[in-house]
């Protein structure tokens, strides 16, 4: 994108007498570039970024005119504020217009006295952002992280910003200077040591009951879980989404990478969950050995119209690993039914989804039998 | 051509380069002080996706005050979002500010480091890459009388990263690492972290994609002779290197002993596993639904002590069977199996594909109808369907070996009844039973059994 040095320089506010307000041609414009001062961008909303910018604009007693023009740079025209700091009783901005087919507008502002007044100029700007990363490093025995998280800026707007004041939606603004098309990254929580808790996780619905029938490796998808609360060393702000690395210790001075998710915005109390990967070492086999109808209902016509059914499904469960893991294991029964007997123990988190939390030792295999009725099918 | 191994000016004309700048406050001019050298370098090198971990080590000089670091890594593969920096002394004096990438500029990352001390400090630069890839290969070379199966392992090591790898201590990573982005695909990307979705740049799009792939095509056909070449280099250097294994979360690390080098565009094979003589079962299977009308050929045995193995798990790869085929030892192929990750004490059936030396014949013998009931108009409503099968087994080879049978039988509701030297019996789920049967040398076997379908009514 070739841009003249004016344009690069920066929004351009002009300052002059303006002979009426006719075509783009016929407009005077007697360049005096007040210079840009206290610059703040806000990148609090997610969805926009604001910028405020103060300058210093040397009005005549009267009527003023006073140029914006934002070429090349994706600004929303109706969001442009303007806002008198130093004489708020003595300067009045009288109207803005727009001149035909051009990225600008004119302010026209009334002062009582000649006057060096500073205003400070806001509006949202496009294409200039922040992302959020994180980058977890994992102790050997997995029981906590060193959570770091970084900023990421991105500046696509078209416009250099020299050192500005950049607020974020909580903490402290610092200075930052970042030009058009540059990307910054800073660090920007440091947590320390964080606790975390690894989950397995096998979902009936999500992994094959049989891996031996699937071509390539099946794997149990495991997670660690860290909880944004204060006893963890958070708890202060939501934790807002973003992309998250998480490596671990080797034992010898080194790291190799567990595997990388993206997380959601984690409000206070709540848990952030990342997946590192899939574990082959627990070894998940279901296999339905019952389902037969019972309890039938009949019409006139000696037609079955309402029934139950008998189940039994059968999971084996198998640590192949040297540590000891809770598994979860998420089942699912739709419609109505009843457990008829079951050998561990579950939780039911809704209608039709039941979990268990399974506790394999080092190399232990165990054996999970559901038998249910499934009431009242048509 | 070949080229040099270690010639400086590859390392010139492409690959990853650090060089410190010094901000001189007044003129505020850039001045190259130093060029540090990669002290020592270690890659750490996955193989169920294309990433790569490097750690680099290098000797910064550094000024107090505000010190600026120049990265570029032209022509690699290296994902410009993981970089990373860590101070190896004077941590608690040195603070890493920002990392930039600068504008219209690509490959290029410049570190800000505010140092409270001045001259040499050790510093780390990790990041990850694309490009390195291994994977593992086995032979197995089966007995005489086929009860053991002498098994080696191989790993192979290609670098087709962009950037030569000299006496890097390399490192593979068993396991199934979850990823969100492809490494080669951030790494070619315009901007490091993308940008705002409304911004209307040009990315790097499909076009340049494509033409990295044809160029990385053309390394994979040049591949070929380089290898030999190298092997030669090499084969007279040492003996071969042992590798150490050591699980970390749920992963294997495989470290190879000392330093390698593999330089871009090659690679290299290294043993990895054994030798080991491992017992096998030869074991034949048949089940019409999942392999058709033939018998396949299985090697069993199992990933522990008792069968010579049990100390690591066993990466997934492809595995030739061989057999010693006289007392001179000359051989015979047997056929192949890719095989899924074995976790350490897991049986595992290998698969080396249909065989006709051993035959299973199921024949339908007799079929019949009863037991038929009628609804209020007198229409079916329901019946069992009874049916006998013999089935024949032949062992034509001059081993002992174990066939299993699993047959599949439809409906809801059945039984059935064995009736001769069936093996052991069993039923597998609800509609699947299994009869295993050991068969001597040159040997046939044959049983029947009957089962009742209930049909309709009859099945309520």
């Amino acid at each position: 994108m070739k841009m003249t040095t004016w344009i690069r320089s920066g929004l351009l506010t002009v300052l002059g007498c303006a002979v009426g307000l006719g075509s783009a041609e016929a407009r005077v414009k007697m360049v005096a570039l007040p210079e840009r001062a206290a610059t703040v961008i806000r990148l609090d909303n997610p969805s926009a970024t604001l910028i405020e910018e103060e300058r210093v604009l040397t009005l005549q007693k009267g009527v003023n005119q006073v140029d914006f023009s934002w070429n090349g740079v994706s600004i929303d025209p109706d969001s442009i504020r303007l806002k008198v700091l130093n004489h708020p009783d003595q300067v009045t901005l009288l109207n803005v217009s727009y001149p035909p087919n051009e990225a600008a507008l004119v302010w026209e502002i009334s002062s009582a006295e000649p006057v060096e007044e500073r205003v400070r100029i806001s509006y949202l700007l496009a294409n200039i952002d922040r992302l959020i990363t994180y980058r977890f490093l994992a102790n050997k025995p997995e029981t906590q992280v060193d959570f770091k998280s970084y900023l990421v800026l991105r500046n696509f707007s078209g416009e250099d910003f020299g050192t500005s004041r950049v607020q974020l939606d909580y903490g402290e603004a610092f200075e930052q200077a970042i030009g058009h098309e540059e990307t910054k990254q800073l660090l920007f929580l440091d947590a320390g040591k964080v606790p975390i808790t690894k989950v397995w996780e096998f979902d009936a619905n999500q992994l094959p009951w049989d891996p031996e029938k699937v071509e390539g490796n099946v794997g149990i998808p495991v997670s660690y879980q860290i909880e944004n609360k204060e006893a963890s060393g958070l708890g202060k702000n939501a934790l807002w989404g973003g992309k998250v690395r998480v490596f671990q210790d080797d034992g010898h001075g080194s790291t190799i990478v567990l595997g990388e998710d993206s997380a959601a915005l984690v409000p206070v109390g709540e848990k952030m969950k990342v997946n590192i990967g899939d574990s082959r070492d627990i070894k998940v086999v279901q296999r339905k050995m019952k389902e037969e109808r019972i309890n039938l209902r009949k019409n006139v016509n000696d037609q079955v119209v309402l029934y139950d059914t008998d189940e039994i499904i059968k999971t084996t469960l198998e640590n192949f690993k040297d540590s000891p893991a809770v598994l979860t294991v998420i089942e699912y029964i739709p419609g109505q039914w009843d457990m008829v007997e079951c050998n561990l123990k579950y939780e039911k988190k809704n209608s039709e989804k039941i979990e268990f939390q399974v506790a394999l030792n080092p190399k232990e295999k165990k054996e999970l039998m559901m038998h249910y009725q499934r009431r009242n099918l048509r | 051509m070949r080229r040099k191994i270690g010639s400086p000016i590859s390392m010139i004309r492409r690959g990853c380069c650090l060089v410190l700048l010094l901000i001189l406050p007044v003129q505020a001019k850039m001045d190259l002080v130093t060029l540090p050298k990669r002290d020592g370098v270690q890659v750490t090198i996955y193989n169920s996706a294309d990433l790569t971990l490097v750690r680099e080590t290098r000797e910064l000089t550094l000024q107090k005050g505000i010190n600026r670091l120049q990265f570029s890594w032209a022509n690699t593969l290296i994902d410009p979002t993981s970089l990373e920096m860590l101070p190896k002394a004077h941590a608690d004096k040195l603070a890493i500010e920002d990392l930039t990438y600068p504008p219209r500029t690509q490959n290029l990352g410049i570190w800000t480091i505010k140092s409270q001390v001045s001259g040499k400090v050790p510093v780390e630069i990790t990041y990850l890459t694309s490009g390195l890839d291994w994977r593992a290969f086995y032979m197995g070379t089966l007995s005489g009388d086929e009860k053991t199966m002498r098994l080696e392992g191989y790993v192979r090591v290609g670098n087709r990263s962009g950037e030569d790898y000299e006496d890097a201590q390399v490192r593979l990573i068993v396991g199934q690492v979850h990823l969100l982005d492809q490494i080669a695909e951030l790494a070619q990307r315009q901007y490091p972290y993308g940008a705002p979705a409304g911004f209307g740049f040009r990315a790097k799009g499909d076009s340049d994609v494509r033409e990295r792939k044809d160029e990385m095509n053309k390394v994979e056909e040049a591949e070929v002779s380089a290898v030999s070449g190298y092997m030669m280099l090499t084969d007279a250097a040492a003996a071969p290197k042992e590798i150490i294994k050591e699980g970390l979360s749920e992963y294997f690390l495989y470290t190879i002993e000392g330093k390698e080098t593999i330089p871009n565009e090659w690679a290299k094979r290294l043993p990895s596993l054994g030798p080991f003589d491992v017992p096998v079962v030869n074991l034949y299977k048949y089940e019409e639904e999942q392999y058709g009308a033939g018998v396949v050929r299985f090697l069993s045995f199992t990933n522990d002590e008792a069968h010579k193995l049990g100390q690591t798990p066993i990466p997934d790869g492809m595995l030739r069977v061989f057999r010693t085929a006289d007392e001179v030892g000359h051989l015979s192929y047997e056929g192949q199996s890719e095989f899924k990750y074995i976790p350490v004490n897991e049986k595992v059936e290998l698969n080396l594909g249909g065989v006709e030396n051993v035959v299973v014949t199921p024949t339908l013998m007799n079929f019949k109808t009863e037991n038929f009931t009628f609804d209020s108009d007198r229409n079916v409503s329901g019946w069992d369907e009874v049916k006998t099968f013999k089935i024949e087994v032949k062992n034509t080879r001059p081993v002992a070996v174990k066939v299993e049978i699993q047959r599949n039988i439809p409906g809801v509701k059945w039984d059935l009844n064995p009736d001769g030297d069936c093996g052991l019996y069993e039923k597998v789920d609800l509609d699947t039973v299994k009869f295993t049967l050991e068969l001597p040398p040159r040997s046939q076997k044959e049983f029947k059994y009957t089962v009742r379908e209930y049909q309709g009514k009859r099945a309520e």
